[in-house]
């Protein structure tokens, strides 16, 4: 017998060795044999059921909690969206708003004979100026004969009758309703109106502006019509930024 | 011929303190793996015996066996068919035959010693 053979064999031999350990360790598992009466396995049984029953409340509270903060996170980007909407409704001039501010009625002249002077119809130029010039002096929302002047009406002579988009203002006394921002804002809009020229060109189309004191609840009304936006598109997003 | 056992009883202890463990879905393999080897085993130690012993026919021998027996066990699982009986069978049958040799040989040895 040679020494290589002896090494071989060695070698196989512990090869097998190794190979037999490992598989008695897999297959001989040591098996713990279940010595519990009836009374140690219902107590144990309620043990492991009160912990489910935890575990159960735990996902509960857990899952409650998930659903807390989804409807939180739906409702805060809902109350946002809503939120912006309304102001936008407000600054789009769709709804109704109260305020301090000032009314302008439109009168025509009084003669000599206590007569009220014919007149044909109010200068929609006239009522431009004079809807600029409140603008000019503060004005937030303004409504002309309950009518509400919003970024898109029109004043225009259709038919020899002027309108405001398209309802006639042909009755006379006008009203125009002034708000502004507050209180302060609507004295200088009085006063400003008190020095004004417009209403001197109203006199000479026989027609008399009667401004009142300033007042703390104007109401004027929304724009009722839908708006129809012909001529604007988004603006596109530039890339990178220039402008 | 003791150094053999000396392997032997090594690799057991080596495999016993590694505490290496395999998934059990394998310990099918590696029984017929060990029993392959072990047919190997007893093929060499009566070849040297009867003196007809070569290292390549051994040690190839050996491993070719242990992974043919492992394949042709694998290949039954996924046929479906316990193939590896087969394996076991033929080196079951082998390994009584080859201790059966080495027994008498053994006993031969043993009888013409006396004699002497």
């Amino acid at each position: 017998m040679g020494r290589p053979k002896n090494l071989y064999f060695t070698v196989t031999a512990s090869i097998i060795g190794l190979m037999v350990a490992i598989q008695f360790q897999t297959v001989s598992e040591p098996e713990v044999r279940d010595t519990r009466d009836t009374w140690e396995l219902r107590n144990d049984l309620m043990g492991e059921k009160e912990l489910q029953s935890e575990l159960l409340r735990e996902i509960r509270t857990i899952e409650d909690k998930i659903n807390k903060y989804e409807n939180e996170r739906e409702q805060s980007k809902e109350q946002l969206l809503k939120e912006t909407l309304e102001e936008l409704k407000v600054e789009a001039g769709l709804t109704e708003v109260t305020g301090p501010g000032i009314i302008l009625t439109l009168q025509p002249i009084v003669n000599e004979l206590g007569q009220e002077v014919p007149i044909s119809r109010v200068s929609p130029s006239l009522l431009q100026r004079l809807i600029n010039e409140l603008n000019m002096y503060g004005a937030v929302h303004i409504s002309v004969d309950e009518q509400r002047v919003i970024n898109t009406t029109v004043i225009r002579d259709i038919g020899t009758v002027t309108k405001i988009d398209g309802y006639s203002l042909n009755r006379l006394p006008l009203q125009i309703k002034v708000i502004t921002k507050n209180a302060e804002e609507a004295d200088k809009l009085y006063n400003r109106m008190e020095i004004s020229t417009v209403v001197e060109d109203f006199f000479i189309d026989n027609l008399r502006v009667i401004l009142e004191k300033p007042q703390e609840d104007i109401m004027i009304p929304g724009y009722q019509d839908t708006i129809r936006v012909r001529y604007m598109e988004p603006v596109e997003t530039s890339v990178g930024g220039d402008g | 011929m003791w150094l053999p056992f000396m392997g032997l009883v090594i690799g057991v202890i080596i495999g016993l303190l590694t505490d290496i463990r395999i998934p059990p879905e394998y310990s099918n393999y590696l029984s017929i793996a060990i029993l392959a080897a072990l047919d190997t085993l007893f093929g060499g130690i009566r070849a040297q015996l009867q003196n007809i012993y070569d290292e390549k026919v051994f040690v190839s021998g050996f491993f070719f066996n242990i992974v043919l027996a492992a394949s042709l066990a694998f290949l039954g699982v996924h046929l479906g068919v316990d193939l590896y009986l087969a394996a076991v069978f033929a080196f079951g049958v082998r390994l009584f035959q080859n201790i059966a040799v080495i027994r008498r040989i053994l006993l031969t040895k043993w009888t013409t010693n006396g004699e002497k």
